[in-house]
């Protein structure tokens, strides 16, 4: 006898809350990792408030632990930050797509190395968009602007790369987010394609899933990809403003548009500043929206997903977005009913 | 047609694309110039956006002009509109509205209303008055600037009743201090959702907990005044509509609002407060649009071409004398040197030089917004004219510039003289025209400069002319007197 499972994903809690001038909080949080101990590391954009780009260090229980990074270009400082993952050395990995480096650190956020050059040749970098370390300890890079993937030692020597500019299989048009799965499977998403390749951990193409719209399953400029240990496929439909799970085989199981509620860290604020929490008390977040665009309805409830540009499978399988235009985390957990 | 006949109308559609666009560049010259002129003006009337840089693009580079928090990113992203659109009517009507219905982030806060509102106005400028009134009245940016969420039904905030006949509709005179406050109680109750925490949040300016929410209008039953008034000498159970429909019936509406076409396409009037005591310059161009505004049911884009075909707009005494206002200057020189065929950071440097030169878009000085003309000349503004339009015209690391450059090389043939070098030069950017002394003050630059740097050197064609002599005659061209009007 067969047992139908049905897959539901379920809104757990809001991290955070915005902080564009540092401290605790986050100013447009635009990718995160997550360390083995559950500490999630988010990187901040923050392009018109430059005090605020820096990395934040917090968890899912609320918890702040300290922030490191700030604007710049000298050994530890970035400019533009794209993408942060963890190294199989426990080491930081932080990208900046306009300075066309990478930078390396401790856990604790002190500057070890930085390398990278500007170019098109093979090892050379234009638009560094994501980062993750294969099961071997290889760092994929998107390449965004050369339109490839390239494999690289943890030390930025060059391996070997995949992909070029294109619509076909294999081929990407500005590749944004990438993860891998349990067998080291390489899904990247194809962002201006509107779709997620699947590739082998050698960069051989296996299979795509994407067509572009609005509807439910369709894609719009996905940004990222993340896969959990059971292989469900999630997709951060940076476009549709929401976020979409897909089992191993690309079935379509549900989408969500975001379900943020006051973080502890925002009741403090509120707690401090009675006007605003008297006011609020009168405050609908999910008032009935007269748009049809994803990103405009986005702009008007504060509860949905505003660019969630980033998302993450934390240990305890949580899936964490970075609701980047409302400065905070949303948490997400899959279940079977 | 005879090649001066040609000739004009090529001057004229050139005078057209400065007044009614932000200066033809060679392509659109090119294009526009293959009609006569009236087809001309309905083709760049009717054009349709085909070119403008995708916002997806733009906010995955510029993330900041995703949520449009502030000035510099919402300004910034009109300024992308301006530059990289094939259909730059519509934004330079946004720019006609946003002098008039002067919205400032000053006071508003979130940039995010502010393009909200762009995009009403891109969404109604140039159709039916009546319509645009009416999306102006419910516009949420405006409902804040103007306090209209203070204006209850049993307590009256007069200011939008007030500002939409004295501003943006009549102009002062044409109504009574009573008609204020009976249009006034017609749009009680239009507000913004969440109307209490969104006033305060832009009162406290602050983003905290989660970013900014952009507003949207609410109509509210319950604080709206649904009593008889008398307006304008009806009387009736008026809404906010039913205002709007006897505000645009009424022929000073007509008249106010082609006086300020007027003064926006074809010369600088009186100030706006002045309207009242003085009658238009050219009263018969009024006669025009206000003929076109009834005949076709209250269209701007109707007004606007009577006004383009009328012998006010094409006569060469209107052509270049009006002062360029600052965005003028940098969204047409920017086109002109190529425009954004990428995100790039430049777009912020570029609004802000128009801030620097006296226009802030999005910041208007006022609700009357800016009085333009000569205001817009200074000793300091023109230092900053001048720099700015010398360094995108300068810049050889454009393709946009290398492009000018060669095109000019083409243009002034193979055997160049200093005639031919003005003459190009001049045409590539946006068929400028020059006075005698200007143009032979020009022709000495290339005697002296271009010709050859030294006595043994000389130039048999214009592949050999160094591409910064060229760059620099377009920099001396820009730094003209003529290049600081349209």
């Amino acid at each position: 006898m067969t047992i139908q499972t049905k897959n539901k994903l379920n809104y757990v809690d809001t991290i955070g809350f915005g902080a564009d001038v540092g401290g605790r909080g986050f100013h447009i949080p635009v990718d995160l990792s997550i360390r083995p101990d559950g500490r999630i590391f988010a990187v901040n954009r923050s392009p018109m408030h430059r005090l605020g780009i820096r990395v934040g260090i917090c968890d899912v229980h609320h918890g702040w632990y300290h922030e490191f990074g700030s604007d710049g270009t000298g050994d530890g400082q970035f400019v533009s930050p794209t993408a942060i993952t963890h190294g199989p050395d426990d080491r930081v990995y932080i990208a900046d797509e306009e300075l066309n480096r990478i930078t390396v650190y401790t856990p604790d956020g002190e500057f070890i190395a930085k390398w990278g050059e500007p170019g098109s040749d093979p090892g050379q970098i234009s638009g560094p968009a994501s980062l993750k370390f294969t099961l071997n300890g290889d760092l994929l890079l998107v390449d965004h602007l050369n339109n490839r993937i390239q494999r690289l030692t943890p030390n930025g020597d060059y391996i070997s790369h995949f992909g070029f500019a294109g619509t076909g299989e294999g081929e990407f048009n500005l590749p944004w987010g990438i993860d891998t799965d349990v067998n080291d499977n390489i899904y990247v998403a194809d962002w201006r394609n509107d779709r997620i390749q699947r590739f082998a951990n050698d960069g051989t193409f296996i299979d795509q899933y994407g067509t572009s719209g609005r509807e439910q399953g369709q894609l719009d400029r996905p940004s990222d990809v993340a896969v959990d240990q059971d292989g469900f496929i999630y997709v951060a439909d940076w476009g549709n403003q929401r976020v979409q799970m897909f089992d191993s085989n690309w079935n379509f199981q549900q989408s969500v548009r975001g379900a943020a509620t006051v973080s502890p860290w925002a009741q403090e604020y509120m707690n401090a500043n009675a006007d605003e929490a008297e006011a609020r008390t009168r405050f609908d977040s999910f008032i009935e929206v007269d748009a049809t665009e994803p990103h405009e309805i986005s702009s008007r409830v504060e509860s949905y997903l505003w660019d969630p540009t980033a998302i993450e499978i934390d240990p305890e399988g949580r899936l964490i977005i970075t609701d980047s235009l409302r400065h905070r985390l949303q948490v997400y957990q899959r279940s079977n009913e | 047609m005879t090649t001066t006949e040609t000739r004009t109308d090529e001057l004229l559609i050139a005078h057209l694309l400065r007044r009614a666009g932000f200066g033809g560049t060679a392509d659109e010259l090119r294009k526009y110039s293959q009609f006569d002129y009236e087809d001309a003006v309905d083709q760049f009337l009717n054009a349709i956006d085909s070119t403008a840089l995708p916002q997806d693009l733009i906010r995955r580079y510029h993330i900041d002009q995703s949520d449009l928090r502030t000035r510099g990113s919402s300004a910034g992203n009109w300024l992308y509109q301006m530059v990289t659109t094939d259909a730059p009517f519509i934004e330079k009507m946004n720019l006609f509205w946003h002098r008039v219905f002067a919205t400032g982030q000053t006071k508003l806060i979130q940039g995010k209303a502010m393009s909200t509102h762009l995009d009403m106005l891109r969404a109604n400028g140039l159709g039916k008055f009546d319509n645009l009134l009416l999306a102006l009245s419910k516009d949420p940016a405006m409902i804040l600037w103007l306090d209209n969420q203070d204006n209850h039904k049993d307590s009256i905030n007069e200011n939008y009743g007030r500002e939409i006949l004295e501003l943006f509709s009549m102009g002062v005179g044409n109504y009574t201090e009573e008609d204020i406050k009976e249009c006034s109680r017609a749009f009680t109750g239009w507000t913004v959702a969440n109307t209490d925490y969104m006033a305060l949040k832009m009162r406290n300016n602050t983003m905290r907990p989660y970013g900014y929410v952009n507003w949207q209008f609410k109509f509210d039953p319950d604080d709206h005044d649904d009593g008889e008034k008398t307006f304008l000498g009806e009387s009736g159970n008026f809404n906010g509509e039913d205002i709007i429909a006897i505000i645009c019936k009424n022929p000073a509406t007509a008249g106010f609002i082609a006086r300020h076409l007027y003064h926006y396409f074809v010369a600088d009037e009186l100030p706006v407060p002045q309207w009242s005591h003085f009658p238009p310059l050219n009263p018969k161009a009024i006669e025009v649009m206000t003929h076109a505004y009834f005949e076709s049911g209250h269209s701007i884009k109707a007004m606007l071409r009577a006004l383009f075909l009328s012998d006010s707009f094409k006569s060469p005494s209107a052509w270049n004398a009006r002062v360029k206002s600052p965005i003028e200057l940098v969204a047409g020189t920017v086109r002109l040197a190529g425009g954004y065929d990428y995100p790039t950071s430049d777009v912020y440097s570029h609004i802000a030089a128009s801030g620097y030169m006296g226009q802030d878009i999005y910041a208007p000085p006022s609700v009357e917004g800016w009085m333009g003309g000569a205001d817009w000349i200074s000793t300091g503004s023109m230092v900053m004219r001048i720099n700015f339009a010398g360094e995108i015209v300068g810049n050889l690391e454009s393709k946009g510039v290398k492009e000018m450059v060669s095109t000019i090389r083409l243009a002034a043939g193979n055997f160049p003289t200093p005639d031919s070098l003005v003459n190009a030069s001049l045409a590539s950017l946006g068929s400028l025209q020059v006075g005698d002394d200007t143009f032979n003050g020009l022709k000495d630059y290339v005697n002296n400069v271009i010709p050859s740097p030294s006595p043994n050197v000389k130039y048999e064609g214009t592949s050999n002319i160094p591409d910064e002599a060229i760059a620099s005659l377009l920099q001396l061209i820009v730094a003209t007197r003529e290049y600081q009007f349209v």
